[in-house]
């Protein structure tokens, strides 16, 4: 377990047990926490989360903490801020050698996409431009998950939420979240799923051997909001990544790289089907038109990677 | 000790200084910019060693400030008006976290519509939040009290944060004679910030501000705030009794001037109760048993000491330079549940409403505020809340309303 | 005034079972309040819900503290004090337990003098996709129970919460409601209504001054690590996760790095499933590749428990 320094490579090296305590009001089969207890086992007790309204929120409820390391709960739009000075203070603490080297901690944001994608992202806009020496988790459940799933800015096209009821569901597209990041020049943004804790774990592991901003969306399969039976998550996950919908990728030194490219591209209905949220494109009849509509995104967007390859 | 003219301002970052802060969150805002342009400058000539670091927003600029005070550091910062409403979500916030620290406040009338002078609705927006309040009347006041709210916040029987008051403009950018104190007086006024078991260390992993579920945990963590914030009163008490042992300036929570035998009295808070000061002077000449009363701390409100000084009095004029719409004047509002119930309590309190977004109060105003509660008293009729506010200004307004084209015949007739 | 609480676990549908008697009440003339009770537990947890109903207008507000009729979706929830089952329950109170236990089991269980129902319709359901159903049944019944609800006021209180769900699940939830409310009979109207608060004979509060504590005590703050983990989520669980351990292929890693809540972790190269945390997801059965996890009833796994502990003499 833990502060373990060691590389990961293969699935061998992934924690056997975990630091993240159980016992958290997460719902069952919550594709957030899955990703969250994987990074945790990572970044270890030396670390202070810093966290936006979101799920989340209820890790901590009073007297009860899954952490072994520290958190301070702060507002919806400013978590980053908070972690500015945390950062901030720990840095003058060091630097007047208040506290040793020891006592120093990593400075961890962690929020919803209702953050991420809107009201928190001038706070993050402006941790990255000043360059702050943080990791940010996005758990990305593609909605206000926390008050019953409406869309947010993260919500994909034609996903029924309970403020998109009707038959197209959502008429908005996913925000692109990734590429605003990137425009920052940060000094690393990634995508990971708990469902390839491999990838997730050594992305994890890169970010923590990193400073400045390292940026993290993990999009999370969640069995409440997009309504699915919880043992669906992983294999969820898994067909989000095999058809392409969440490509995983990463950001370092000015280049995008896919680190898993999905050469043989399961059709999008296949992940689409075991949610409940777009169950509206297959019943009572096939909507083709929004089905294709979705296919061709995501085609259109792995035409270009495969272009920018060769 | 040296002897200078400063600004508000000016004032309010010799104070940062003096503190010895070490983390300053910023953000520009009129009339308050001036703060954070001086102690960047001192921070980039080497002066001071603090680091001043600009967010993107006064709510992000608050978050940092509680977030680095719940780290064990020392924190000021500075806002107006719009921003401390844009950061207030935060001020209640990071009073809940326990998280001490200092907040200087320019008073600038808010939005809308939109205006760069002061009063005071800015600052008694914030009144609830769990920051406690000290206002100022003096460029002196504002270093003086800046230095006693570290005290006040970092006090374990108290472990809030505070907001130092100063009105934009009449303060904030007017150039006053301050006694500076040494920084080595200073620094032993206000001595070293121990974080205690609050803030965050590798060694000894806590949980800060999480969540409760249910209203009992809920009102004890709540109650104790209110409780840590009653516990002001008598530290600041305290706090001004060895500030004027150590500077030789006395701070009392309420200013109460030629009061001791006064059968009148204004009651106002802020730089204009300077005037009031000076309309008592002139009355006093004229035979006028007559005083000014002027709470410099609001949170916690002097309840005891407001008590004992408007007892027995004949009439008292509340002047509000701030407005609750569909009330009135806040501090009358406070004054007003202060006293009830009271056999000693004055029979007339009467409310003014003065000075909003700027507007001046001339010295006649204060003689004519002072017959109006005489002429009470003797009729034993309070007067209405009254806005002070002339045929002239409202002539003015109906020239501009005539440019803006506003229906002719709906604006009513003026007297001439 | 009639006071109902209904108890059950998020996603049992006791928000819903609420609505349908509150409407079935309304339905009957009477003024009504119901509403749910949320707290930070998601599905599986427990929660519970409430109607008032009376003649005259309700003045009477939030939780009630002394249950006329309580009703227990999931039995399981009985023993858990944080549920609140039990929470001021008198003579007066009826409860009506989703069991397949007998009545007098829980009686005496219980200790409880006032009278217990089981409610035989709603059996045993540990598919998830059904467990909204038990709500409506839990509503038909409790209607009997209380006597004043006709079964048309019942089947058209049904069809108005659920008419948006389609008439497929209107139907079937019709269904076992009616079957419920038929099956209590012979017990309709033995709910009574309770007594109001008397201002004469009453118990006063044991009001304090509220002691100063300073901010290293009352500050909102944790002094710990991993305190959760005294929270049994564990009791979520409607179904248990079992490792074969013959067809276990010892990978170790993929339960326990898939299992959301770290609940499974490894012990001399064997996986362990924390029981007392894991909510049942069932992941680990979805994911392991050599299928050794199953899927067992939780109340299956109990009872083969308690044999287990019977045979080598834990209990008597």
């Amino acid at each position: 377990m833990t502060d373990s320094s060691d590389t990961i490579r293969g699935i061998k090296d992934l924690p056997s047990t975990h630091l993240l305590g159980t016992g958290t009001p997460m719902c069952a089969g919550c594709g957030a926490l899955e990703a969250l207890h994987v990074i945790y086992d990572i970044l270890g007790s030396k670390t202070v989360f810093v966290n936006a309204a979101g799920c989340m929120t209820l890790l901590s409820v009073y007297p009860f903490t899954p952490f072994r390391g520290s958190w301070l709960y702060t507002a919806m739009a400013s978590a980053p801020a908070g972690a500015q000075g945390i950062r901030d203070a720990l840095d003058i603490l060091l630097q007047q050698k208040r506290i040793t080297q020891e006592e120093d901690l990593e400075v961890v944001v962690l929020t919803g996409d209702g953050a991420a994608y809107g009201m928190g992202l001038s706070a993050t806009s402006g941790s990255m431009e000043r360059m702050l020496d943080y990791i940010y988790i996005c758990y990305d459940n593609e909605g206000y998950g926390n008050t019953g799933q409406q869309y947010s800015a993260a919500t994909p096209h034609a996903a029924r939420t309970s403020t998109s009821h009707g038959v197209s569901g959502f008429a908005g597209y996913k925000k692109n979240l990734f590429d605003i990041w990137v425009a920052h020049k940060p000094a690393y943004v990634a995508t990971v799923i708990g469902a390839d804790p491999l990838d997730l774990a050594k992305k994890i592991e890169k970010a923590r051997s990193m400073e400045g901003p390292r940026m993290i969306i993990a999009l999370s399969p969640c069995p409440t909001g997009w309504d699915y039976d919880p043992r669906e998550t992983v294999n969820i996950g898994r067909l989000a990544v095999k058809t392409g919908v969440w490509p995983l990728k990463e950001y370092a030194d000015g280049e995008v790289v896919h680190t898993k490219i999905p050469r043989q591209r399961a059709p999008v209905e296949e992940y689409l089907k075991l949610q409940g949220r777009f169950a509206h494109l297959f019943e009572p009849e096939r909507n083709e038109v929004l089905l294709a509509e979705i296919q061709a995104r995501v085609d259109a967007y792995w035409e270009k990677v495969e272009v920018a390859e060769k | 000790m040296k002897r200078t003219l400063l600004t508000g301002n000016g004032a309010a970052a010799w104070a940062a200084r003096l503190a010895a802060v070490d983390y300053i969150p910023a953000f520009p805002i009129t009339p308050q910019t001036e703060i954070i342009e001086t102690l960047a400058d001192w921070i980039d000539t080497g002066e001071i060693t603090g680091r001043l670091v600009t967010m993107e927003s006064e709510h992000s600029m608050v978050t940092a400030a509680g977030s680095a005070a719940a780290t064990g550091v020392r924190v000021f910062s500075a806002t107006s008006s719009q921003g401390l409403l844009y950061a207030m979500e935060m001020l209640y916030t990071v009073s809940g976290w326990r998280a001490p620290f200092v907040l200087a406040n320019v008073s600038r009338g808010l939005s809308a519509p939109i205006t760069l002078e002061p009063d005071h609705n800015d600052i008694l927006a914030a009144r609830d939040s769990g920051f406690l309040q000290i206002h100022c009347a003096s460029c002196q006041e504002v270093l003086d009290s800046t230095l006693m709210a570290y005290r006040l916040a970092e006090d374990e029987r108290i472990r809030l944060p505070v907001i130092v008051n100063l009105d934009g403009f009449y303060l904030s950018f007017t150039r006053e004679p301050v006694e500076i104190p040494d920084a080595d007086a200073a620094r032993q006024f206000v001595g070293s910030f121990d974080a205690e078991n609050i803030r965050f260390r590798a060694s000894a992993p806590e949980s800060q501000a999480v969540a409760v579920l249910g209203g009992g945990p809920y009102s004890y963590f709540r109650y104790e705030t209110h409780l840590a914030a009653i516990n002001g009163a008598a530290v600041y008490d305290e706090i001004a009794e060895e500030f004027s042992r150590r500077f030789g300036r006395k701070h009392d929570a309420v200013e109460a001037y030629r009061a001791d035998d006064a059968d009148y009295l204004f009651v106002m808070m802020g730089s204009f109760a300077s005037k009031a000061r000076e309309a008592v002077d002139r009355l006093r000449e004229d035979g006028w048993a007559i005083g000014l009363l002027r709470p410099r701390l609001l949170r916690p409100l002097p309840v005891v000491h407001l008590q004992k000084l408007l007892a027995k009095r004949k009439a008292v004029a509340v002047i509000d330079q701030n407005i609750s719409m569909g009330m009135g004047g806040i501090l009358h509002s406070e004054l007003a549940s202060v006293l009830y119930g009271r056999n000693d309590a004055p029979t007339v309190l009467a409310s003014f409403i003065g000075g909003l977004g700027g507007r001046d109060i001339s010295t006649e105003e204060f003689f004519e505020m002072a017959q109006s509660i005489r002429q009470a008293v003797e009729t034993g009729q309070t007067p209405a809340p009254r806005l002070l506010y002339t045929q002239t200004e409202l002539r003015e307004v109906r020239k501009l309303q005539a440019i803006a084209q506003v229906e002719r015949q709906q604006l009513g007739a003026i007297d001439d | 005034m009639y006071r109902i609480r209904f108890h059950g676990r998020g996603g049992q549908g006791m928000k819903t079972a609420s609505r349908i008697l509150g409407t079935a009440f309304f339905l009957e003339g009477y003024e009504v309040q119901d509403a749910p009770r949320y707290g930070a537990e998601r599905r599986g947890a427990p929660i519970f819900a409430y109607v008032r109903a009376d003649r005259a207008p309700i003045n009477e507000r939030g939780i009630i503290r002394h249950p006329d009729l309580v009703i227990v979706a999931d039995d399981s929830l009985v023993p858990i004090p944080a549920a609140g089952v039990l929470a001021g329950i008198t003579d007066h109170s009826l409860m009506l337990i989703n069991s397949a236990e007998k009545e007098q089991v829980w009686k005496q269980r219980l200790n409880h003098s006032g009278s217990i129902l089981t409610l035989p319709v709603a059996a045993d359901v540990t598919e998830r996709a059904e467990l909204p159903y038990v709500g409506a049944a839990c509503a038909g019944a409790a209607a009997r129970l209380i006597g004043v609800i006709s079964e048309a006021a019942l089947e058209q209180a049904i069809n108005d919460e659920l008419s948006d769900l389609g008439a497929d699940i209107v139907n079937k939830n019709l269904h076992n409601a009616v079957a419920a409310y038929r099956a209590m009979a012979s017990h309709a109207g033995l709910v009574k209504e309770g007594s109001l608060v008397s201002a004469v004979d009453y118990e006063a509060p044991d009001w304090i001054d509220l002691p100063f504590d300073d901010a290293r005590i009352s500050a909102p703050t944790i002094h710990a690590a991993a305190t959760s983990v005294l929270v049994k989520t564990g009791l979520w669980r409607t179904q248990r996760p079992v490792i074969d351990f013959d067809h276990c292929k010892g990978c170790w890693w993929i339960c326990s790095s898939y299992c959301p809540d770290g609940a499974i972790n490894v012990v001399d190269a064997k996986p362990v499933i924390d029981y007392d945390h894991c909510k049942g997801c069932m992941v680990c059965v979805a994911q392991c590749p050599s299928h050794a996890i199953e899927a067992i009833p939780e109340k299956q796994a109990k009872a083969d428990e308690d044999a287990m502990r019977l045979e080598i003499g834990e209990i008597t």
